[in-house]
């Protein structure tokens, strides 16, 4: 165990976690959009954002999600430069995304309602946090999408900019990790659309053989008989037919 | 919501706040929705939980399954407690005394104490527009004491005061309507869920959690034991009751109701009957009222999401 002091307060975290996760274990709360447990860290949204002070005596600012504790660590997560800090990044997400709820909740709760910023057209949500590409590649294993480019250009999305990504099986991971909505899944009859900010693609969803509900895209019934090795025949019928 | 299949499940958090090694029976549906309701929150949670089935099997003495700040309330006063935890906060901050102010406060209960016994304090607490949750564990009778009838208890159902024979025929009312009851006091946010859809009852349990004022969800748990129903089919039972429109899954918000399942057709309410032991004596003529119920009501519900969808349209 390492002992580490956040926000006055001295606690124990294991070896090999984030200061991130051993500030919610106590109950400290660090704001966060990028933060997902179930794929690796990335340190996008730069919002979890702390102060810290090293054994030795070094103070410098680092994102609480990369951050690994450390004995003798001293943490600050709620000082008047870091609400600073975190504020003119809750401004800047508010002039990339004016339509996301989530972010103006969270710019709400730390009294921002205004930004300063040139405010982007278009209905875009994203903040290029890579959440839905890091799932499709590490939870997922397809990586159907992907960010693309660099800088001010830098965008989500399929391969070359086609509205259809061959590796891409419509499971919708990306739609549920996307922390602002920005990525939207509506199932309609026997069609799936998923919506990206910058491409869509639609789905054709496998019929039960017995209740005759649509109830998964044929695309991931092949793939997840092809990774289990099972015979595809097995799939007819949906999981609340099948004996 | 509900057609996530396989990867979507590793992306939901590791971290239980309801521990495994309780003392619920096999297959118990209300273990799993408890642990999928607060699986969905952060551990800033106080929780006051009323006498019943998940006092009894996770706290015995000297064993907790919570992780969480938990408190046991009698039968009909888990509602009370919570308004007093909520107004205490208040207090304490007005005051000027250093507590964390991201402190959300739930409060659990049964069928019984809901619908029966607590349902004045519940009353009480929703009008008073306390800033809490409450989730209500619909097992459908007193499972804890020896499956005793309870109002949420659906007609025709066996209970051990209920039962059937020459003159009865179980359970002879219709299920009180607790969700509607919650909605006519214009709360902000009133839903109900089953743990077989474990997406929707997370989504739903979150977003009542963080809604400023007071919340209701009713979630219906599949019971086995007082079901008399096979221990593997709780899934199955609870994924039947939504299919048949006996149990419904919508929300109100600010009075707007919004179906949270497409459902183009209803399934036969035979299915649903006929894998609990509860339902074993109904005749066909007892079955056809039900299913007739069953289908007025739905229609009455799809009525006003319907007109709920309108209002909101002309309002934009």
């Amino acid at each position: 165990m390492v002992k580490l002091t956040i926000n006055g307060r001295k606690i124990q975290a294991e070896e090999g976690t984030t200061i991130l996760y051993a500030a919610r274990d106590n109950n400290i709360f660090i704001p966060t959009l990028c933060e997902n447990e179930a794929v690796s860290p990335y340190g996008a949204c730069r919002l979890c954002l702390v102060q810290i002070k090293t054994a030795r005596g070094r103070e410098r600012l680092v994102t609480s999600c990369i951050y690994l504790v450390e004995e003798g660590l001293t943490v600050e997560t709620n000082t008047e430069r870091i609400r600073k800090i975190r504020g003119v990044l809750l401004e800047l997400l508010l002039a990339r995304c004016p339509d996301s709820e989530v972010i103006q909740e969270m710019a709400a709760k730390e009294g921002i309602t205004i930004t300063r910023f040139y405010k982007r057209k278009g209905n875009n949500k994203c903040i290029l946090c890579a959440n839905c590409a890091r799932t499709c590649e590490e939870v997922v294993g397809v990586s159907a999408i992907s960010l693309a480019n660099r800088g001010v250009d830098r965008e989500l999305t399929t391969p070359f900019g086609d509205d259809f990504s061959e590796a891409c099986i419509g499971c919708g991971s990306c739609a549920y990790s996307c922390p602002t909505g920005a990525i939207t899944l509506i199932d309609r009859g026997s069609k799936r659309t998923i919506k990206w900010p910058h491409n869509r693609m639609e789905f054709k969803l496998q019929k039960c053989s017995v209740c005759g509900n649509y109830w998964a895209p044929e695309k991931q019934i092949a793939y997840i008989a092809k990774t289990s090795g099972t015979k595809l025949s097995e799939y007819v019928a949906c999981p609340d037919c099948r004996d | 919501m509900e057609k996530y299949a396989v990867y979507v499940p590793r992306l939901v958090k590791k971290r239980e706040n309801f521990a495994p090694g309780h003392r619920a029976c096999i297959g118990c549906g209300e273990a799993l929705a408890v642990r999928l309701a607060f699986k969905a929150l952060d551990n800033n949670v106080i929780v006051a939980n009323a006498t019943g089935c998940m006092e009894i099997v996770a706290s015995q003495i000297p064993n907790s399954s919570w992780h969480l700040p938990w408190i046991h309330t009698l039968f009909e006063n888990a509602a009370a407690v919570a308004s007093g935890i909520e107004a205490a906060y208040k207090a304490m901050r007005r005051k000027g005394m250093d507590v964390p102010n991201n402190v959300k406060v739930v409060a659990i209960g049964g069928d019984g104490a809901t619908s029966d016994i607590g349902l004045q304090a519940i009353s009480g607490a929703l009008e008073r527009g306390h800033d809490f949750t409450y989730i209500c564990f619909d097992n459908e009778a007193y499972m804890n004491t020896g499956i005793q009838r309870s109002s949420a208890t659906p007609f025709g159902a066996v209970t051990t005061t209920s039962p059937a024979g020459k003159k009865s025929f179980g359970q002879f009312t219709w299920k009180k309507n607790m969700p509607e009851i919650a909605a006519a006091h214009n709360i902000p946010y009133v839903a109900t869920a089953c743990h077989s859809y474990p997406f929707d009852l997370m989504e739903k349990v979150k977003k009542a959690v963080n809604t400023p004022g007071p919340a209701y969800v009713h979630v219906l748990s599949v019971c086995p034991t007082g079901w008399r129903s096979a221990t593997d089919t709780v899934i199955r039972l609870g994924r039947l009751a939504v299919e048949t429109g006996i149990f419904p899954l919508y929300e109100v918000e600010n009075g707007q109701y919004k179906m949270s399942i497409d459902l183009p057709k209803l399934k036969p309410i035979q299915s649903y009957l006929k894998g609990q032991g509860r339902f074993r004596h109904l005749s066909d003529d007892l079955i056809a009222q039900i299913q007739e119920r069953v289908k007025l009501e739905y229609e009455k519900l799809l009525g006003k999401a319907k007109n709920g969808n309108k209002r909101t349209k002309r309002n934009r």
